[in-house]
């Protein structure tokens, strides 16, 4: 268990965190989009977002690029940051599980933009990385069970796990016949985003509220997991459904 | 046009971010106090070339205007 109730160091956090989404939310407001219109079965981040983070990550990518790092040694060091996002969740370290967990996802940003940039991106690339998300997710989806392993949340855990393996595996296997497969609200991105901000977020309020309520509640996190379960499995039958009608159709 | 602000200011965020999580929830608090202090230095660089960075572009002609 966490050592101590430390709610003013909580409230400084939160206030560097306040700054810091005030600009991000003047960034995004500010990003030019290329158009194209949006239906129900696009991701829950929308291309505003995406646009901005992309941007937001661009001189870094840039940098990468010009010290000569190579894509898979970021596929590498996204791997190590969410198995120790996993241990951290293991042991109850939740708001830095959270931003562990958002720091793989931007790892994973970072290693498709640099092998693009740095002209190494090939399907070997593109294997290693798929492989190496999978180990990835499901690091850190052991140590969040491990941490809720005498809770019913332990349930929606395996659910979220083995939806967010569905999702990608419908769209393997519908690539591998030959169907491209983009649609899906809850992709990969929007699950380092649930539950990083379920991390960190449940890691803030349990630290301001220690004073007066009971700590080992984690209410955000529970929610954040049960949601992102819910919405992984609704992503699988999206692509399922999608995958199905598509390859009806050709077949027709 | 020098963008080295924007390096800094989320590399500074993310290790003051890891300093508030070592500091909150574990014991490793010598650990947390230099993530804490790193990232004050990071931030506080990428905010001071962003400052510099704007002050320079505020007096650059709109075009046409120059």
């Amino acid at each position: 268990m966490p050592p101590t109730c430390r709610p003013g160091t909580a409230a400084v956090a939160a206030l560097v965190i306040g700054i810091a989404i005030a600009l991000a939310l003047r960034g995004v407001a500010q990003t030019q989009l290329p158009g194209g219109p949006t239906d129900g079965d696009a991701p829950l981040l929308g291309a505003r977002l995406r646009v901005w983070y992309r941007a937001l990550l661009s001189p870094l990518e840039n940098l990468l690029v010009e010290w000569n790092v190579h894509a898979d040694a970021l596929t590498y060091s996204q791997l190590v940051v969410s198995v120790l996002a996993g241990v951290a969740f293991w042991k109850g370290w939740i708001f830095l599980a959270g931003w562990l967990t958002i720091l793989a996802g931007t790892l994973d940003v970072l290693d498709g933009g640099v092998a693009r940039q740095g002209g190494t991106s090939g399907p070997r690339g593109a294997l290693v990385d798929s492989l190496a998300d999978r180990y990835a997710e499901f690091a850190t989806f052991f140590g969040l069970g491990a941490f809720f392993r005498d809770s019913w949340v332990l349930g929606a855990v395996a659910l979220a796990c083995f939806g967010s393996f569905m999702v990608s595996y419908t769209r393997a296997r519908a690539e591998g016949l030959g169907l491209g497969m983009k649609v899906g609200s809850v992709q990969r991105p929007e699950r380092y985003v649930i539950l990083g901000f379920g991390g960190w977020l449940d890691g803030l309020v349990s630290h301001l509220t220690c004073s007066f309520l009971d700590r080992s509640a984690h209410v955000v996190l529970t929610a954040a997991v049960v949601v992102l379960a819910a919405l992984s499995t609704w992503t699988a039958w999206q692509r399922a459904r999608h995958a199905a009608r598509n390859l009806g159709e050709a077949a027709g | 046009m020098n963008e080295a602000d924007r390096t800094w200011r989320p590399l500074g965020f993310l290790l003051l971010m890891i300093g508030f999580g070592l500091r909150l929830d574990t014991a490793y608090q010598g650990l947390a106090w230099l993530f804490l202090l790193a990232g004050s230095v990071t931030a506080g660089a990428g905010l001071f070339l962003l400052a510099q960075r704007r002050r320079e572009n505020a007096f650059v002609p709109p075009p046409g205007k120059g």
